[in-house]
């Protein structure tokens, strides 16, 4: 079912996303959800983004989409770009076509994100026809087939069950199931596991990083936590207030981290490997109300290495070592870039704040 | 007669206290709001300022027969050429005592069983709540019929037969609200330091239960002025039928309704703005006391 | 489901038991002698005498209650005191004339409701959303006769577009088979009488409709409201679903449920406005016939018309519960 699109492959990346601004505005106020995100994607890779409730990470995929809430939510600037096909001018009809097909999407709850009045059944085969031509029943048997290989056992009977008789990890099973139904190029799984126990976690995260690969598809995993990163990402994307404020290969961004925010965010999860020191520090303050447009670093309110330059200019995404090699926006090979004036350096990492003497 | 089914979420029962003065500031901000509260202020002036306002006695037959609206009468004169504007005025009076005093019977009523059957729960709760069942199946105007054709005509009559169709609205709302309020933290809390029940019930559980009351009373103050209007057009209004009784006086305008239409628009203007002007403000009120639609 | 069915009729019986009653002591504690009390003016030697024997009078109450009930569940709901007949005799050929007329207002309500309250919904604080909040708003604040006059003054007096009075022409002659004019007419092969019947119920339908149709219109906008930002709807649009799919089999299916809970609730105040409607359109069912009651004092009419409307109230809304549990597969026990 890979037969998709043949557009010349122009910035030669599958997803480009470059300068996304998305505002929401209703009764005259303005929220400045996403300012100007910028990211690459090829396939088979898969992209951790990270960072706390409300950065933009979520408002970022529905974007991509065109799922934003209407009428509020609008994307005002930057571009989309799926296989050099500009997706935020799309029509509506054209966008349709590539939503579950070509970029499919898991939602945080499963609770409430499969419909309590239709039998699984009936959402799964509305879902394939959607975008594929195919009879009632050849889109059941492979609804079956998609149930086994999420691992739902006696498929054929629990086609005919509605959402509440499932556990919430079988309700993300047939979630990623309904996600991987045509086969898409890319999967956006968003916080797939935060509303699951704990056990549960880790079976969902290991199925959705086995059938990924088997199948090539390229993920966006977006998550709060750093530490699910940590065995399912290639890159990491750490954003801050609507901003990607760091960015690199997972192994640097972990052993490496230069944005104080980043560090913040390792120094709050427990590490298997005891590097940190063992204790968890939380982030002081609060990430800003996105009512106000941004001047300035956003993250200037709860940086302890802030200097006066920060309150008024925002720092750009750059490479911070000065390295002269092209950027790298994708593969292992990516380059490590963070948007900061005054950068962690590697010995203050541990104790969390800048080193004496340097302020 | 047909709202009776209580819309007001018991959960917004769980109102802080500084919630009045924050509710008060986007009620005024609630143009509708506002335009229900300018309906209410010209019923309430035209029931109290009646006797200054009103250019004639309400029986007085001022005019000609069936006039038009004239300078002399401004909403015409009726068959006995009684000035129909002085009237609705009376009316309004009517309309606002027997409504006001029903909304607050059914109050008085609905809330100690209510209070009952929430506070307490258990077997006096079931039968209550049967009880409730029993009248709520009745539709109102139906049982304010049966009340009314059983104690004989009257305003006092007319004020009971509204109020028991009423009050089985406010007990239902108020046990919900309570029962919510029970599981409250607070309500613990004041258990655990050994408050006695009636005590929790009347200091921590009634106060935070009353915003859907409030306005649930104002909505039903709505409904209660087109009940009685509907009462009077069955001929079970006030014992003398000469009393400017809205729905009293639509009987008589019917009957010329070709020739005199003008009586029926200005008698039915009156009710339907009296109606507005509550259902606007119930709106309004329950939108800005409601924590959960804060913008 | 059986289990489910079961249950609720089980619950309804303390409620009907509990009406029986009240409406048995509606009659026995009115004021002064019984006799004079509901014969009235009516009254003669044998009509009192035959009340006492049919209500029992000389025995204890608990053993009047125990007739009452078994009389009111033999069918016999006692008699008329104007001319002596039979309730349900009376009662069977006037209901179906309040049905039909309820029925009409219920298909004007519902018919019109919920794509009013699905158009405003599309665009909350939109022109249309103001228009149809206005609309509903003016409809729960009109009392029906009113609007009813109104109706008739304009479209029946003024406009000359439709009947004003009555059922259908009464000129027309034709077998009373169900009661149902619209379906007797039918039965006796005359469409044209058919029509006739139609137009007349259209103004009584609107008039008695405009309440249910302003609650029907708020409920269907807040729900589909409330719905639309439900995450599976979210799911739907992402999976790909053209838009008509996503509001007919996602967002309606979700929201109908409260629609249909609420439309069991107005069938009550629908048979209580019908008194009034009726009143203004001269329409020959069950609400004149109690009007007549009121006027002279047939407390045994005026008793088990409440009775009848109440337990039809209760049936009509155990139905809705139990359609409602096939609407929503989470109530299915």
């Amino acid at each position: 079912m890979t037969e998709k699109s043949a557009t010349p492959v122009s910035a030669g990346h599958l997803l480009t996303v470059s300068d996304l601004t998305v505002r929401f505005r209703s009764h005259g106020e303005a929220v400045y959800a996403v300012n100007g995100v910028s990211f690459d994607l090829d396939a088979g890779e898969t992209l951790g983004v990270a960072g706390e409730s409300g950065c933009g990470k979520s408002v970022t995929n529905l974007a991509i989409l065109g799922l934003l809430p209407q009428p509020a939510g609008r994307v005002e600037a930057g571009s989309v770009q799926l296989s050099g096909r500009e997706l935020t001018t799309l029509r509506e009809e054209e966008l349709r076509k590539v939503r579950g097909s070509e970029i499919a999407m898991i939602f945080q709850d499963p609770m409430t994100s499969l419909n309590p009045v239709l039998r699984i059944e009936e959402q799964l085969i509305e879902t394939i026809r959607a975008h594929r031509d195919v009879t009632v029943q050849a889109a059941r048997e492979r609804a079956i087939e998609l149930l086994v290989a999420v691992g739902v056992a006696n498929p054929e009977s629990r086609l005919r069950s509605y959402p509440h008789e499932f556990s919430g990890g079988m309700r993300q099973r047939v979630m990623i199931a309904m996600a991987l139904a045509l086969e898409p190029r890319i999967l956006i799984a968003d916080e797939p596991t935060t509303a699951l126990d704990v056990t549960i976690q880790a079976q969902v995260l290991d199925l959705l990083r086995r059938l990924t690969a088997e199948r090539g598809t390229a993920t966006i995993l977006v998550t709060h936590d750093l530490g699910v990163l940590a065995g399912m990402a290639d890159r990491i994307n750490v954003m801050y207030a609507g901003k990607v404020i760091e960015s690199g290969t997972t192994e640097e961004l972990f052993a490496h981290p230069r944005h104080p925010y980043t560090v913040g965010l390792l120094r709050s999860i427990p590490r298997l490997d005891g590097e940190a020191g063992g204790k968890l520090v939380p982030i002081e303050g609060r990430p800003p109300d996105l009512v106000a447009e941004p001047v300035g670093c956003s993250f200037y309110a709860r940086c302890a290495w802030r200097q006066e330059r920060c309150a008024l200019e925002a720092p750009a995404l750059v490479q911070i070592d000065g390295g002269t090699q092209p950027i790298v926006t994708t593969g292992a090979g990516a380059t490590h870039v963070a948007a900061c004036f005054n950068p962690v350096a590697q010995a203050e990492v541990a104790e969390g704040r800048p080193a004496a003497g340097r302020r | 007669m047909i709202m009776r089914g209580a819309l007001v979420d018991p959960v917004m029962a769980s109102a802080p206290s500084g919630l009045w003065r924050d509710a008060l500031r986007r009620l005024r901000r609630n143009r509708l709001a506002m335009i229900g509260v300018a309906c209410m202020t010209l019923f309430f002036a035209a029931a109290i300022l009646a006797p200054v306002i009103a250019p004639y006695a309400s029986n007085d037959m001022s005019g000609p027969s069936l006039s038009g609206p004239s300078a002399a009468h401004l909403f015409g004169t009726d068959l006995l050429g009684r000035d129909v504007f002085s009237r609705v005025l009376y009316g309004a009076q009517i309309s606002l005592f027997v409504g006001v005093f029903a909304v607050v019977l059914a109050l008085i009523i609905g809330t100690t069983f209510g209070a009952i059957a929430g506070g307490y729960g258990g077997r006096v709760d079931g039968i209550i709540m049967r009880a409730t069942d029993v009248l709520l199946s009745i539709p109102t105007i139906l049982l304010a019929i049966g009340i009314v054709t059983w104690l004989g005509q009257g305003l006092p009559q007319l004020v009971l037969a509204i109020a028991v169709g009423y009050a089985p609205v406010f007990a239902r709302l108020l046990r919900g609200s309570l029962l919510a309020l029970r599981e409250a933290d607070y309500v613990i809390a004041a258990r655990t330091i050994g408050g006695s029940n009636s005590r929790i019930l009347m200091r921590h559980m009634l106060p935070n239960a009353l915003t859907p009351l409030i306005v649930q009373a104002t909505l039903v103050l709505a409904t209660a002025i087109i009940d009685i209007a509907g009462l009077g057009f069955l001929g079970l209004g006030p014992a003398d039928p000469r009393t400017p009784e809205w729905g009293t006086m639509l009987v008589d305008a019917r009957r010329f309704m070709q020739t005199a239409p003008h009586i029926v628009f200005f008698i039915g203007g009156a009710i339907v703005i009296s109606a507005i002007g509550f259902n606007l403000l119930g709106d309004g009120l329950r939108e800005s006391l409601d924590p959960k639609l804060k913008r | 489901m059986a289990r489910y069915i079961i249950r609720r009729l089980l619950a309804a019986i303390p409620v009907l038991l509990g009406l029986s009653l009240v409406l048995f002591a509606y009659i026995r504690l009115l004021p002064g002698d019984p006799c004079v009390a509901i014969l009235g003016q009516h009254r003669t030697v044998e009509s009192c005498a035959k009340l006492r024997e049919h209500l029992g009078l000389d025995l204890p109450l608990w053993q009047q209650y125990v007739n009452y009930l078994t009389q009111t569940l033999s069918g016999d709901f006692g008699n008329s005191v104007i001319n002596a007949l039979p309730f349900t005799q009376e009662f069977t050929v006037r209901f179906p004339g309040t049905l039909e007329l309820t029925i009409g207002a219920l298909i004007f309500a519902i018919g019109a409701g919920i794509p009013l309250g699905r158009l405003a919904a599309r665009r909350v604080g939109g022109w249309a959303d103001g228009l149809i909040t206005g609309i509903s708003l003016f409809g729960v604040s009109i009392p029906v006769f009113v609007l009813g006059l109104a109706l008739a003054v304009i479209f029946g007096v003024a406009l000359g577009w439709l009947p004003t009075q009555g059922r259908i022409d009464a000129h027309f002659r034709f077998d009373s088979i169900t009661g149902f004019l619209l379906i007797d007419t039918l039965l006796a092969g005359r469409p044209d009488y058919f029509v006739d019947a139609v137009r007349h119920l259209i103004l009584p339908s609107i008039a008695l409709g405009s309440i249910p149709l302003a609650i029907i219109t708020r409920i269907t906008r807040a729900s589909v409201i409330e719905v639309a930002n439900e995450d599976y709807v979210r799911t739907a649009r992402a999976k790909g679903l053209a838009g008509k799919k996503v509001d007919q089999r996602h967002v309606m299916r979700n929201a109908w449920l409260p629609v249909t809970t609420v439309i069991g609730l107005q069938v009550g105040s629908l048979l209580g406005g019908a008194v009034l409607t009726e009143t203004v359109f001269v329409w020959n069912g069950v609400g004149r016939w109690v009007v007549d009651a009121i006027e002279n004092h047939d407390y045994p009419i005026i008793q088990s018309t409440i009775l009848v409307f109440a337990a039809f109230f209760l049936i009509v809304n155990l139905l809705v519960d139990i359609g409602y549990a096939f609407l929503n597969p989470r109530i299915r026990y």
